[in-house]
């Protein structure tokens, strides 16, 4: 019985924390070598229009504060270590968005002597958001994707 | 026991303080985006952001003092916490009160900016130390011209005690007669909670977050409810003093959300200051006016 409560417990705490969780999500942004065409639509999302407060979204500047990493580009040489190094400061749970062609498959950078490939090699993901560069509209797609996801959970 | 337990815990201190707090910050960040053409945040979503923030991981970063990295979040929020029993929220008497209290109400008031500050100059980092450095120095320009413009209003009472100061004023609405003053300790106010203009020590274009860089977790959300809290009890305290002295509760809160509400549209309004340019403010303009405010005070009672 007594193991019982405390199972029960143990869900409802569960249930809050995956409701804070969903509520809000802090974006951190980074370019690993994407031509800036993903980065100018991210942005995008991130002005008046879209308003992507109302979801609890926020842009933050440091990885310790964020939630979800939002990667655009595929990984160069150079930046290889820098974006790895960003995905492990940030605190657990943590999430990877990876947005536009070239974060998915390398696009049109693949094959490219300095270039090692998508953030998949570099890093995991849990959302793909395809398009070249994708519409703000199908980043938010993304998020609420990435949130159902870990609704699931 | 069982009474200051509850003044401690639950009301006017502790639990309805912070959700207090999250309100009132989820009150600044809608008005904000209302103004802005958006819609903004939810209604819980304060709320949501904390708990997510306890839920986390904290992570303290290699070489810094670990005592002090985890201790000064909680003194943060205590100082804010502690400032609560000396002032008069909802145009209630405050809970404790005794001869001087408004001095040490200031200074647990600016404990909060100063655990910031050396928050960040023990996390180690580059933007961390530039931020601390920023904040402590803004902490130097508004504090004085902030604590004299509080001290008009005691001028007029004859009083440095808090409960006597809003006994004296009567019913006064000293906004009209010493608008300087009103209008320093606002700014003041928007200063000590480095909202734009005044947030140049965590300017995230130019030093990541500032103090706070480092930290993530349970000390970020710690900082952030202390500085909620530290927002109600600011515009409390000059709703208090410049809006008419105590008054029936919902009053009160009409005028503390008008206050709130000026403090939303200077924020829209204004693009961000640099710090010298911040500190020049308040030293050049800030600080002469409330003096002269206060020798026309000072005057004025010989005449």
């Amino acid at each position: 019985m007594t193991l019982n409560l405390a199972q029960s417990w143990q869900d409802a705490l569960d249930k809050v924390r995956t409701w804070a969780r969903l509520n809000s999500p802090w974006l951190i942004h980074y370019n690993s070598g994407s031509c800036n065409g993903c980065d100018i639509e991210i942005l995008a999302t991130l002005t008046p229009r879209y308003d992507v407060e109302r979801l609890g979204v926020k842009l933050q500047g440091s990885p310790r504060h964020a939630d979800v990493l939002i990667c655009t580009g595929p990984v160069t040489r150079q930046s290889k270590d820098r974006l790895r190094r960003i995905y492990e400061q940030m605190p657990e749970p943590k999430f990877v968005i990876a947005v536009g062609s070239c974060a998915i498959s390398g696009g049109a950078f693949q094959g490219c002597y300095n270039v090692i490939g998508h953030i998949d090699e570099v890093i995991p993901v849990d959302v793909y958001v395809p398009g070249c560069p994708p519409r703000p509209e199908a980043i938010i797609d993304g998020v609420v994707k990435l949130l159902q996801k870990i609704g699931k959970q | 026991m069982i009474s200051d337990l509850t003044t401690l815990l639950f009301f006017p201190g502790g639990l309805s303080m912070l959700l207090a707090g999250m309100a009132f910050t989820w009150l600044d960040r809608k008005l904000l985006a209302r103004l802005q053409n958006r819609l903004g945040p939810r209604w819980f979503q304060p709320l949501a952001d904390m708990v997510k923030l306890l839920a986390k991981e904290e992570v303290v970063p290699a070489g810094v003092n670990r005592l002090l990295f985890v201790g000064l979040p909680v003194v943060a929020l205590a100082g804010a916490l502690t400032a609560v029993l000396y002032i008069p929220l909802w145009g209630l008497p405050p809970a404790a009160s005794f001869p001087g209290d408004l001095v040490v109400t200031v200074y647990l008031l600016s404990l909060l900016t100063l655990c910031t500050g050396l928050a960040g100059a023990n996390s180690g980092g580059r933007f961390s130390l530039l931020g601390a450095t920023r904040t402590l120095t803004q902490l130097f320009a508004y504090e004085a011209p902030f604590l004299m413009a509080l001290m008009g209003p005691a001028l007029v009472a004859g009083s440095w005690q808090i409960a006597l100061i809003t006994a004296g004023i009567n019913g006064r609405w000293l906004l009209f007669t010493q608008p300087i003053g009103f209008l320093v300790a606002l700014i003041g106010l928007m200063g000590k909670l480095e909202m734009p203009p005044f947030d140049a020590p965590e300017a995230e274009t130019e030093i990541v977050a500032g103090a706070l860089t480092e930290y993530s977790g349970r000390g970020l959300a710690l900082f952030y409810l202390g500085r909620s809290v530290e927002m109600v009890l600011g515009l409390t305290l000059v709703a208090a003093f410049y809006l008419g002295g105590l008054s029936n509760p919902v009053a009160f809160l009409l005028k503390t959300l008008g206050l709130l509400l000026f403090i939303a549209i200077v924020q829209s309004l204004m693009a961000r200051l640099r710090i010298d340019q911040t500190v020049g403010l308040w030293w050049r303009y800030g600080a002469l006016l409330v003096l002269l405010q206060w020798l026309v005070l000072w005057g004025g009672r010989w005449l």
